[in-house]
């Protein structure tokens, strides 16, 4: 690591600090009521109440399994279905106007939908997340795999590889960037929709921890639930940047 | 010393040809590319193919690989009709930065080849040091192509298509991109490994001088449509010398016969 790292390091967490400074600051002269914002003291210790009472770790843990069940889910489907379509001319000609029709569609449209046809259950919750974080990764391999270079077709022709080699050892390598790129993106979208589903289905996570406390006016306790959302997000993003770094080492050797 | 015999036969023309167009013609898109080709290349021959800018050097070559079948006409291989691409048969692309996988070291590169071939993978790592020894890149096995040079990237596709155990190695343009120097190291590179191997040859250059120095044989096409305009035989000694070969009168006069061949095609 070198100097300039660290000290954008540095200089980050300082303003993270007068972030929570000025917030300490609003809540103790009460510019706001304490009833809707705590200080951090207060969003802290409610943290820490949580987590030692275990109420918060069975709720996180419930989003993390909403979240990796459904990337999962959309990540293989979109994986899937994106190869099929990619790396067949006319399957991508046919197909990928519908796409576009379909893609910009809200999630939240055909949330109604699946409660109509699944009620409010997991199933639900499973197929809405999937279904809203399986866009970026099916259009990524789409385009990852209309993208391979021809000649390593070739090549692959006058080896004589198997159909299977081919996909394996051409195809998903090389559109491997796009793929990941929209595996990150969906992480995200992932998040959101567990929470919205929670809410929605009073399933257990911290969507519910968030609306209970809020129903409650326990305003330390939304906070709790929502800096723990915040740092879900970063934490998994940031997993996800260091699994791309790893997989995609050849990329940096390109530059 | 066997390999020299084999050459030797090849040259002295005893043998069936490897590969045989038979009055091949290809249309790509309602326009001949190539008109009633036919042409013998003996098992062990060097044949090099000259001609001028898009008269169908490259389309003759995928022919050759079974990339392309012939509209009407017939090629084969070892007597037997080419229906697709075999693995007996390796193709050096001239663009070697396309036909690399990036996301593959120079090991993992060479490996692809043999892992098509179906080698247990205990077996590959010293077959690829050995590969890579052979066209003179020991200790680059962990280099991404990216961090190669482009002498150094064409030497890898070689390596790579060594592994095929190619009975047959076509080359489109190989050392095109390459300099000067570079170019003649390796057009040396390449002489030595074939008379190891007892490959036959197919070389596609725009470089007469490469041509001939090179090849026991050189054809000249003619272009619209791609057609055979010259034959020459190149009765230099092996193995061949960057000077001494390229100041034989020999060479000189199979390069003036072939230099007066390609302006007339031009006119
Ligand atoms: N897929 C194709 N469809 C239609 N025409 C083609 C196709 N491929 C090549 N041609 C045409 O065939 C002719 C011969 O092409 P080819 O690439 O074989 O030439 P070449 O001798 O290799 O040229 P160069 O020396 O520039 O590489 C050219 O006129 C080209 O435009
Ligand atoms: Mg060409």
């Amino acid at each position: 690591m070198n100097r300039a790292v660290i000290l954008w390091r540095v200089a980050s967490f300082a303003v993270a600090a007068c972030f929570i400074a000025l917030w300490q600051l609003i809540a103790n002269l009460k510019l706001v009521s304490p009833v809707f914002l705590p200080g951090p003291d207060r969003a802290w210790a409610a943290l820490v109440r949580g987590f030692s009472s275990g109420d918060l770790w069975s709720k996180l843990a419930g989003t993390l399994e909403h979240m990796a069940y459904g990337w999962l889910a959309a990540s293989i489907a979109g994986i899937a279905i994106g190869a099929i379509i990619g790396s067949s001319r006319t399957m991508r000609t046919y197909v990928a106007p519908s796409l576009e029709f379909l893609r910009p569609l809200p999630v939240s449209a055909i949330i109604p939908v699946a409660i109509a046809m699944l009620g409010l259950t997991q199933a639900m919750a499973l197929f809405v997340i999937s279904f809203g974080a399986i866009w970026p990764i099916m259009l990524a391999t789409i385009h990852g795999f209309a993208a391979v270079e021809p000649r390593l077709y070739e090549v692959a022709r006058s080896l004589q590889m198997s159909r299977l080699a081919v996909i394996f050892k051409i195809a998903l390598p090389s559109a491997s960037p796009d793929i990941l790129a929209g595996m990150r993106l969906s992480l995200t979208v992932a998040l959101i929709l567990s929470v919205v589903c929670e809410i929605l289905a009073g399933l257990d996570g911290l969507g519910h921890w968030v609306l209970l406390s809020a129903r409650a006016f326990r305003s330390a306790d939304l906070f709790a639930g929502v800096i723990l959302l915040g740092v879900t997000g970063y934490v998994t993003s940031v997993a996800m940047s260091l699994a791309e770094n790893k997989l995609l080492a050849w990329q940096a050797a390109q530059r | 010393m066997a390999s020299a015999a084999k050459r030797l036969e090849a040259v002295s023309g005893t043998a069936a040809p490897q590969i045989a167009f038979e009055s091949v013609t290809l249309q790509l898109g309602g326009k001949t590319i190539i008109e009633n080709l036919s042409l013998g290349v003996r098992a062990g021959e060097f044949l090099c193919i000259v001609g001028a800018s898009g008269c169908g050097k490259t389309t003759a070559l995928r022919l050759a690989a079974g990339l392309y079948q012939p509209t009407s006409g017939k090629v084969n291989f070892d007597s037997q009709p080419m229906r697709e691409p075999r693995r007996e048969i390796a193709i050096v692309f001239q663009d070697y930065g396309k036909a690399l996988l990036p996301w593959r070291t120079a090991a993992g590169n060479v490996s692809l080849a043999l892992e098509a071939g179906g080698m247990p993978s205990a077996e590959r790592p010293a077959r690829i040091e050995e590969l890579l020894r052979t066209v003179g890149l020991p200790g680059h096995a962990g280099k991404y192509p990216s961090e190669m040079s482009g002498g150094m990237q064409q030497r890898l596709q070689i390596a790579r298509c060594l592994a095929q155990e190619p009975k047959t190695l076509l080359m489109d343009e190989p050392f095109g991109a390459l300099d000067a120097m570079t170019r003649q190291g390796l057009q040396d590179e390449v002489l030595s490994l074939v008379a190891a191997s007892g490959a036959t040859v197919i070389f596609v250059t725009h470089d007469l001088d490469e041509a001939i120095y090179l090849g026991d044989r050189v054809i000249g096409l003619l272009p619209h449509p791609g057609r055979i305009g010259i034959e020459l035989a190149v009765n230099l000694p092996r193995p061949r010398d960057q000077l001494s070969t390229r100041e034989h009168p020999e060479f000189l006069r199979l390069r003036r016969q072939l230099f007066d061949f390609i302006k007339a095609t031009e006119q």
